[in-house]
């Protein structure tokens, strides 16, 4: 706040810089413009982490993207495999089995209940509830370990591929995946103690960052931030892909806008994820888990596009082809992008320095999804 | 599913729509330059309330960049993507931030990796590179592996 | 593990070995592997080592993962920043070679262009348990009187 005395108020006007060495800030950059201790203007300068993704991938051939496409959102890999697969079969005509697609969604979900265990942890750190990341990276390595035994990689599985996935789900991988999805049903408790309805961390989080409804779709807000601001939209309902026409999706929204609900949001999607690979696991056919895709591929010339929800939203890829075993342009729209760089600046205007981590983190922001 | 949009449009812009792909859920509108703005107006006040990206292609054999604006209605729950060509040689097209204020940023992405200048955008400044003096990096003559040769090749 | 930490500190090498504090800085996908050493699946607070926020209190660098040309200035500063002595890790094989961004217009290929690294770890990312024998080469080679710079 100002006061009358003007040396008093030439003090006052600060620039701070957030990050991107900054404990709260991940691979991030924002200079932060505050009058005391209330922000006036937030400019974001991402870039960090760009690697030109896009760019690259027009050098590769669809079997090599796919590797490549783990590393687009790196704290959700199978979201990006899941739309790189996709997009490259639709534009070469193809359609994986139904087991292979059974399997592709169950993976997803449980990258969907990994990556919100990684924003569990993080939004703890930016709240100064430390234990509360303590627990949930070391819950993490359950469903690391069982990437691990099912795909042969712990953080970057590269298990999809165009037709399909690499390898078959086993009896012993679903009786195991069953065991710690248990085992995160029983932590939920936990979690609900310690994290979520935990005073400090609600009145941490409560009337915070309130994203209205209005603002929400015109900076094209996606996934669980936007569903906490009352929009109930979700691809996996809206146009189901893979498995997802057989089940029944809960659809998890809020009413506030504010960062407490979103991480309601978050947390209602744990347990519904938990619910969907139960369901899949249920019905699962039995038969082939891939069709043929040569290392060399040709594509027909033409154009394919395909959006999925990753854990911080709607993940898209439009691919032009052009005849040969190589894209001719490949476009990602990362979640995070519309998040961190138009929606997070408007969002701290006028909040108060303390809270800009957990403003920041509650919309979970993936930099590299963001830079590419 | 988007009949009555596709009709809609067709009715209202006649020839300047070049090409319609109907799909189930989506449908793509190839237009022309003059009226993109306009299309992309009446899209807006139809529904498609949500716009995810804002993104180019390079035709170099052409000798024209392709924008894609890719649409989304939560209300109804269908796509529309319109795409309209520009001149590679000085490219340049309205901007439309006062449409979707979320259009700002994926603008100066595009501006920044392909060169494209998109008029009455507020900000172009360059967002993920930095002192960067080759030629827009996603143009299709900068070939990123002659490059990493030249730059790096002392790390070597 | 027990003899790393000893139960009487009797020489300044022991004790910093002992107490190593890492600079909180997540630079890229190599720091995922990461995670498990701060959370309670491999704990590193029980060999001493804590995150730091300031480059004033840190003594070890991690450079996990990729770093782009707008980020190894940042990174050089940093350095230069952290008093003596100081030891440098790199994680992963893009700080090594340019790993899979070998052919990308904005990633450098080796860290050590641009500052001295003390201990490679490889993999992409390198597992916790290559971390750990990592670290354990770390602390044992400070305890045997590596000065660092």
């Amino acid at each position: 706040m100002t006061t009358s005395d003007p040396e008093e108020n030439i003090i006052s006007f600060m620039t701070i810089p957030f990050g991107p060495q900054h404990p709260a800030s991940g691979h991030f950059h924002a200079m932060i413009k505050c009058d005391g201790e209330n922000v006036t203007e937030l400019t974001p300068h991402p870039g960090y982490l760009h690697r030109g993704f896009e760019k690259l991938m027009e050098y590769r051939t669809h079997v090599q993207n796919t590797m490549l496409s783990d590393r687009v959102c790196i704290l959700d890999p199978l979201a990006n495999e899941m739309g790189y697969v996709n997009v490259a079969e639709k534009a070469a005509g193809i359609e994986a089995p139904e087991r292979g697609k059974f399997i592709r969604a169950i993976m997803a979900e449980l990258g969907r209940i990994l990556s919100h265990l990684t924003w569990v942890g993080v939004i703890s750190y930016a709240v100064g509830l430390e234990s509360g990341a303590k627990i949930a990276w070391g819950d993490r390595e359950k469903i690391i370990r069982l990437n691990e035994i099912i795909t042969g990689g712990r953080i970057y599985p590269c298990y999809f591929m165009p037709g399909g996935v690499r390898r078959d789900l086993s009896r012993e991988h679903a009786d195991g995946m069953a065991r710690v999805l248990d085992y995160m049903e029983e932590k939920l408790k936990l979690y609900d103690d310690l994290v979520f309805y935990n005073t400090t961390f609600m009145s941490r989080l409560e009337n915070v960052g309130t994203l209205s409804r209005e603002d929400a779709v015109a900076l094209g807000a996606t996934g669980p931030n936007l569903r906490a601001s009352g929009v109930s939209t979700d691809v996996r309902k809206d146009e189901p892909y893979d498995a997802y026409p057989y089940i029944d999706l809960e659809v998890v929204t809020g009413e506030k806008g504010d960062a407490y609900s979103r991480a309601l949001c978050r947390r209602g999607e744990i347990i519904a994820s938990l619910s969907i690979i139960r369901q899949l696991l249920a019905k699962m056919p039995a038969g082939d888990f891939k069709v043929k895709w040569p290392m060399t591929k040709k594509v027909p010339g033409g154009e394919a596009y395909f959006c999925c929800e990753a854990a911080r939203g709607e993940m898209c890829f439009h691919m032009v082809s052009d005849g040969s075993d190589k894209p001719y342009r490949v476009k990602i729209r990362g979640p995070s992008f519309s998040h961190a760089l138009a929606i997070f600046p408007r969002l701290v205007r006028g909040a108060q320095l303390a809270d800009v981590p957990a403003v920041y983190w509650s919309l979970d922001p993936c930099p590299a999804d963001m830079d590419r | 599913m988007l009949d009555d949009i596709i009709a809609d449009v067709r009715s209202r812009f006649g020839e300047s729509i070049l090409h319609v792909l109907p799909e189930e859920r989506r449908a793509t509108f190839t237009v022309t330059r003059p009226v993109s703005h306009e299309v992309l107006s009446r899209l807006k006040a139809m529904g498609f309330d949500h716009l995810s990206d804002v993104s180019g292609v390079d035709y170099i054999a052409d000798g024209e960049f392709e924008i894609n604006y890719h649409l989304w209605s939560h209300a109804r729950k269908v796509r529309v993507t319109q795409k309209v060509r520009i001149a590679r040689e000085s490219p340049l097209i309205e901007s439309v931030v006062d449409l979707w204020p979320g259009a700002q940023i994926h603008e100066r992405e595009a501006h920044e990796l392909f060169g494209i200048t998109f008029e009455g955008n507020p900000d172009l400044s360059p967002l993920f590179l930095e002192d960067w003096t080759e030629i827009p990096p996603f143009r299709k003559d900068f070939d990123t592996r002659e490059y990493v040769k030249k730059q790096y090749d002392d790390d070597k | 593990m027990s003899n790393l930490i000893p139960a009487v500190i009797r020489s300044k090498a022991e004790a910093s070995a002992a107490s190593l504090w890492v600079i909180h800085y997540f630079t890229a996908c190599g720091f995922l592997e990461l995670f498990p050493w701060v959370g309670s699946g491999y704990d590193m607070e029980r060999f001493g080592i804590l995150a730091v926020a300031t480059p004033r209190h840190a003594d070890v660098f991690i450079v996990a993962g990729y770093v782009t040309q707008k980020a190894v200035r940042r990174i050089q500063r940093i350095y230069d920043q952290m008093p003596s002595p100081k030891y440098v890790m790199a994680l992963g094989s893009c700080p090594m070679t340019g790993g899979m961004y070998w052919d990308s217009y904005a990633t450098v290929k080796r860290i050590d262009k641009y500052i001295p690294v003390d201990l490679w770890v490889l993999g992409c990312p390198p597992k916790p348990e290559n971390i750990g024998h990592g670290i354990v080469m770390a602390m044992n080679a400070i305890k045997g009187g590596f000065g660092g710079h």
